[in-house]
């Protein structure tokens, strides 16, 4: 599928602020089975943007405007390419224990997020686990939004899972954070994914919607017969599903905190309002028939 | 030097002037009250809920305080931010900051009078007679700046510590002499010289006044006095030139510089006042007086503390 | 050997059993280096020794040379750092193989830092096993990918060294992130050399006093900056921190500004400090705090502290953090159990200094084997310094054994157990100038900027408490001047001929071994020797 992206970000403050600094991480990455072929960032009051690419890959880029100003807009375009990644292998639960899986899945097997207290992980990991990994991760997309209500405004970014759990409701990296443990906890080397998703309407009638940037996760499903190279797989919770052409990846870290579309800090005591909206357009319409 | 020290430097000056001239005004009030008689019309004029309002130090839910109360909480009270203990304690933990920069000595020197106002035998001592605390304030005070004069390294850093002094005492006598003088609809005659005396007492300055001033110390010559005179070192005019010779030690382009350029028109503002005013505008040249130095005060704040402007 | 007095009365006494002193054989007679030593201070006498105690509190004080140290109740308390008035003192011999040890660790560390943010070498030849790097919580990956000027991560370095039951030095811990503790180093000297000038008349000492000159040297080799013209700042985060006094002592040592965060500020890729006159550039930053502080936008968004950008900059090459960004991960205790492979696996030389015996809690079977032997062993946890979190298993009561099994059991990736050291002994002065052994050990401090300087000595530290082998200063130790000979300067040649055999056994006040008494009169009359507050 082919899609333009737009995201804009505006902050408005309450009184001017200075010495604004932020990192972002918006840029759609180019994977086997996506390609980012234009990529613009403009910053109003206007900011010379540093980039690099960070630990996990992912493509930082950093600015600060120092002059006093009440408001800052970010405006991110993107045209992305994506493709429907090859169907994920169905290997075995002792195809984890090999020393290639071991070493592909690096820390991406450890704990990377505070559990809480074992009694419901156990219940919730023991009901996932099914005949193999590949049937657990698809379980678990399942499971979570079967048991977890999907309510924006409960949790909020720095909402641990304990808390999810015991609110009962959440949004997509409230699902995913719990998907990661629970995946970890069985084994299977996961990792949290942001990005932008295609959520078009039913009917797929519209070339265009207005969406949120979007979570999901990769789990690392073994080769066939303990033969090939072992493959992230990407798996939505939110949607109950695997992640396909629609889900336009931005990057990847152990949890939501490794790859946060915009993290910022400014001088001054003023308040701020966020206004942030995504765009997407498919480019490529007559293709919409197929799905 | 870094702005932060700087800043720290300027209001260790201005922590330890206040509690100094709160000691000189508490102790002037204290003495022209009990003097005042009730017929005197100045009696009004010292009440010591106002002293608290000019202070900046009365609440919300204030009644009309008594002499004890305002005694103890521009003294001892240390959650009141005016009190002069607050001033100390507050001059001794900018004073820890900025230690390597002032001398040892000036350091002990706070630091000691920091640790006598703690102790419990001062404060009992408030209400016997409160002449003997704030002697101890004065004399410390005098001993810090003598040890300032003799042992301080004359560099930016000791310019930006007496900025701070000199401003805070210009303000307080400001403020002294709003508490002292009669508004101006009254007849400023009618001050007595009671009060005067007093407040001249108070920031220790009759012997200069005697000789400086032939008149009798009737309020308007008094305040006129204070406001106007520069050869008398605690007087308005003389703190303001006394900043702006610090400023221009401490600035590398002082032509450029808002507080000293606001602080020279003030200056010329003063000399022209001084002839060209009646006493009846006293009370307004005060005021007047006292907001351009809070302006000066922000403009400091802004070209030395900021930091705000980019790099060459 | 030769000067044994075995008529003396002191020679019935002997250090306790199993342990090695470092002044004086185990039948009470002084080693060669420390006759001299010994000497002097039988020539000057307890009494004038506890006055010269008495000094020095009082001089500390006024000084501000002060450690905060957590009481029982909770409050912490202010007091004289303390000094004990008795050098320990290493020949140039001993010296030099530690120097040389130390070099070697220190060159392997920086290395292993630059591998395992850049090629990881070392874990592909599968020596270090990369999960457990990247589980270790000062493991940087904001440090992913960059490489500081010259290669030097860990510009001063503080290594925990001490010395076994038979004399042998080993490495107990690696402190590469910001060790502390220099700035005792030079106030005991200047103050011994005031208090008890005699003891060195008959010692040619190692001076110290060029420790900030090394490192200003070093910081300004690594700033971004045209020669001699390098900014270098001192970042405290401010005075409430424990060692803030240490970081004022090397800002005004080496002339530079003591900065907080609020006075930096990072403007497109270059950091300023905020000055009267605007602001100026800075070039080297030598931090006194952990990286998690150092920038909000790359570590902790929770925080306020820092200075937002800084990484920017720091990446950007225009700026130097001294340490560097992420060497935390190779003071990790779990890492260190590595170290002497490092050395093999970089250098390609045998260390020259040995580890304690270590076992990783992470391996199932090391884990089985120490809880089994809990009593003997010692657990740390593996991302503290300082000696917090570690239970010493002889010292430690049943229960709180079991509850710290239980502990490791749940994440055995945090914990480490070693063998117990028998730490050596010095004699060490109570406040009546009696002698008595107490376990010290020693911090040496190396700078890094062109090459490695090793400031002869270090800070030894002394656990004051008898029979303890707790020397860290937050937990009641206290420290003692620490002299390295100039070579050729073993008592052998200067000390022995002035002073023949008739050495300390006959000494009224170094009654070595008889301190049980003594500590407790001590001990009833510490609070009146307290300083008090000055009128």
């Amino acid at each position: 599928m082919h899609f333009s992206i737009r995201f804009l970000t505006e902050y408005v403050y309450d009184a001017p602020v200075s010495d604004n600094l932020n990192a972002l991480r918006v840029r759609p990455a180019t994977t086997s089975s996506q390609r980012c072929d234009e990529f613009t960032v403009r910053i109003e009051p206007e900011a010379r943007v540093g980039r690099h690419s960070d630990y996990f890959g992912t493509e930082v880029l950093e600015f600060g405007i120092v002059r006093p100003h009440s408001k800052l807009r970010i405006d991110v375009r993107a045209r992305v390419v994506t493709s429907e990644p090859p169907d994920p292998p169905e290997a075995g639960w002792e195809a984890l224990e090999t020393e290639a899986y071991a070493e592909a899945a690096g820390e991406y097997l450890l704990k990377a997020l505070d559990e809480p207290e074992e009694g419901v992980l156990d219940e919730l990991q023991a009901t996932a686990r099914k005949a193999t990994p590949l049937a657990t991760l698809r379980a678990l997309c399942d499971l979570i939004p079967d048991r977890y209500e999907y309510r924006a405004g409960v949790t909020y970014v720095g909402t641990t899972v304990e808390e999810f759990l015991r609110v009962g409701a959440g949004v997509c990296q409230d699902y995913v954070h719990l998907a990661l443990i629970l995946l970890r906890r069985n084994g299977i080397a996961a990792r949290y994914v942001s990005g932008y998703l295609w959520a078009a309407p039913a009917d797929e009638g519209d070339d265009s919607v207005e969406v949120e940037t979007h979570a999901w996760l990769e789990a690392l499903l073994p080769g066939l017969d303990g033969r090939g190279e072992p493959v992230w797989v990407g798996a939505d919770p939110t949607n109950r599903r695997l992640a396909g052409e629609r889900h336009v990846k931005i990057g990847h870290g152990r949890h939501y905190a490794d790859v946060p579309p915009i993290r910022g800090v400014y001088q001054g005591a003023a308040r701020s309002t966020l206004d942030a909206s995504v765009h997407m357009t498919r480019l490529d319409p007559q293709a919409g028939a197929r799905a | 030097m870094l702005a932060r020290i700087a800043q720290e430097l300027f209001w260790l000056g201005r922590n330890l002037a206040r509690a100094e001239q709160m000691s000189r005004l508490l102790d002037g009030v204290f003495q022209a009250d009990l003097q005042g008689r009730p017929e005197d019309p100045s009696a009004s004029r010292l009440g010591w809920d106002s002293l608290m309002h000019i202070m900046g130090a009365s609440r919300e839910d204030d009644v009309p305080s008594n002499r004890d109360d305002v005694l103890d909480a521009l003294t001892f009270d240390s959650t009141n931010p005016a009190s002069v203990v607050a001033c100390v304690a507050r001059a001794r933990e900018g004073a820890t900051t900025v230690r390597d920069v002032i001398s040892a000595e000036m350091w002990e020197a706070i630091n000691t009078t920091h640790l006598r106002l703690r102790d419990g035998d001062l404060s009992s001592r408030l209400y016997s007679g409160p002449y003997s605390i704030y002697k101890h304030v004065k004399e410390r005070s005098a001993l810090f700046w003598g040890l300032t004069a003799r042992t301080m390294l004359r560099d930016e850093a000791s310019a930006f510590l007496s900025a701070g002094g000199r401003i805070e005492a210009g303000d307080m006598v400001l403020r002294m002499l709003r508490v002292a003088l009669p508004s101006a609809d009254a007849d400023v005659d009618g001050a007595a010289d009671g009060q005067a005396i007093a407040l001249l007492q108070a920031v220790g300055g009759v012997q200069a006044y005697r000789r400086a001033v032939p008149a009798p110390a009737h309020a308007g010559p008094v305040a006129r006095f204070l406001l106007f005179e520069r050869n008398y070192p605690d007087s308005v005019a003389a703190a303001v030139d006394a900043v702006n010779s610090a400023l221009r030690q401490a600035d590398a382009q002082p032509r450029n510089s808002e507080p000293i350029l606001r602080l020279s028109r003030l200056s010329a503002d003063l000399e022209f006042r001084r002839s060209a005013e009646g006493d009846a505008d006293l009370v307004r040249t005060c005021r007047e007086v006292q907001r351009e130095l809070g302006l000066v005060d922000a403009d400091i704040a802004q070209r030395y503390f900021g930091g705000a402007r980019a790099a060459a | 050997m030769a000067e044994v007095d075995t008529t003396s009365p002191q020679s019935a006494y002997e250090p306790a059993d199993g342990f090695f002193d470092e002044l004086f054989h185990a039948d009470g007679s002084p080693r060669p280096h420390a006759a001299a030593l010994a000497a002097g201070l039988e020539a000057l006498g307890a009494e004038r020794l506890a006055a010269a105690g008495r000094r020095r509190d009082a001089i500390f004080v006024q000084q501000g040379i002060t450690f905060d140290t957590t009481g029982e109740d909770g409050p912490t308390l202010e007091r004289p750092f303390p000094l004990d008035l008795v050098p320990r003192i290493l020949p140039a011999s001993e010296w030099t193989h530690i120097k040389r040890g130390l070099a070697q660790r220190i060159r392997a560390l920086n290395r292993f830092v630059d591998d395992v943010y850049h090629a990881r070498e070392i874990v592909r030849a599968g020596i270090v096993p990369w999960r457990l790097v990247v589980s270790r919580s000062h493991f940087a990956r904001a440090a992913h990918g960059i490489r500081p000027p010259g290669g030097v991560y860990c510009h001063v370095a503080g290594c925990d060294l001490v010395r076994d039951s038979d004399g042998s030095w080993k490495v107990l811990e690696d402190n590469v992130r910001t060790p502390s503790g220099i700035s005792y180093v030079l106030e005991n000297r200047v103050a011994m050399t005031r208090l008890l000038p005699g003891l060195f008349s008959e010692y040619r000492v190692r001076p110290v006093d060029h420790y900030p000159q090394l490192l200003l040297a070093a910081l300004r080799t690594v700033a971004p900056a045209a020669e001699g013209e390098a900014t270098v700042v001192v970042w405290t985060p401010g005075p409430l921190n424990s060692a803030y006094f240490e970081h004022a002592f090397l800002a005004r040592q080496m002339g530079v500004e003591l900065v907080e965060a609020s006075d930096l500020v990072v403007r497109d890729d270059v950091v300023y400090m905020r000055t009267t006159h605007g602001l100026q550039r800075v070039h080297a930053v030598y931090r006194r705090l952990d990286d998690d502080f150092i920038d909000p936008l790359e570590f902790r968004p929770d925080s306020a502290l820092g200075v937002p950008g800084l990484m920017r900059a720091y990446r950007a090459g225009t700026v130097a953090l001294a340490n560097a960004v992420g060497t935390g991960v190779a003071d990790d205790k779990a890492i260190y159990h590595y170290v002497p492979e490092m050395v093999r696996f970089y250098l390609g030389e045998e260390p020259l200094l040995e580890n304690v015996r270590t076992y990783l809690m992470s391996d199932p079977t090391l884990m089985e084997h120490a809880l089994g032997r809990m009593d003997e062993l010692v657990f740390k946890p593996t991302g503290e310094s300082g000696g917090k979190g570690v239970f010493i298993g002889p010292t430690t009561d049943r229960p709180t054994l079991a509850g710290l099994a239980d502990v490791i059991r749940r994440s055995p990736e945090k914990w480490i157990a070693q063998e117990v050291v028998k730490l050596s002994t010095v004699p060490t002065a109570d406040e009546h100038g009696v002698l008595s052994p107490r376990h010290v050990d020693l911090r040496p401090f190396a700078v890094f900027g062109e090459t490695i300087s090793i400031v002869p000595g270090g800070l030894s530290r002394v656990a004051l408490t008898e029979g303890s082998m707790i020397v860290n200063s937050s937990r009641g130790g206290g420290s003692k001047d620490t002299w390295v000979l100039e070579s050729g300067d073993d008592s052998g040649d200067r000390a022995a001929p002035l002073r023949p055999e008739s050495l300390p056994p006959t000494l009224p006040d170094l009654r070595y071994g008889a301190w049980t008494g003594q500590q407790q009169q001590q001990q009833q009359t510490r609070d009146p020797a307290r300083p008090c507050s000055p009128a």
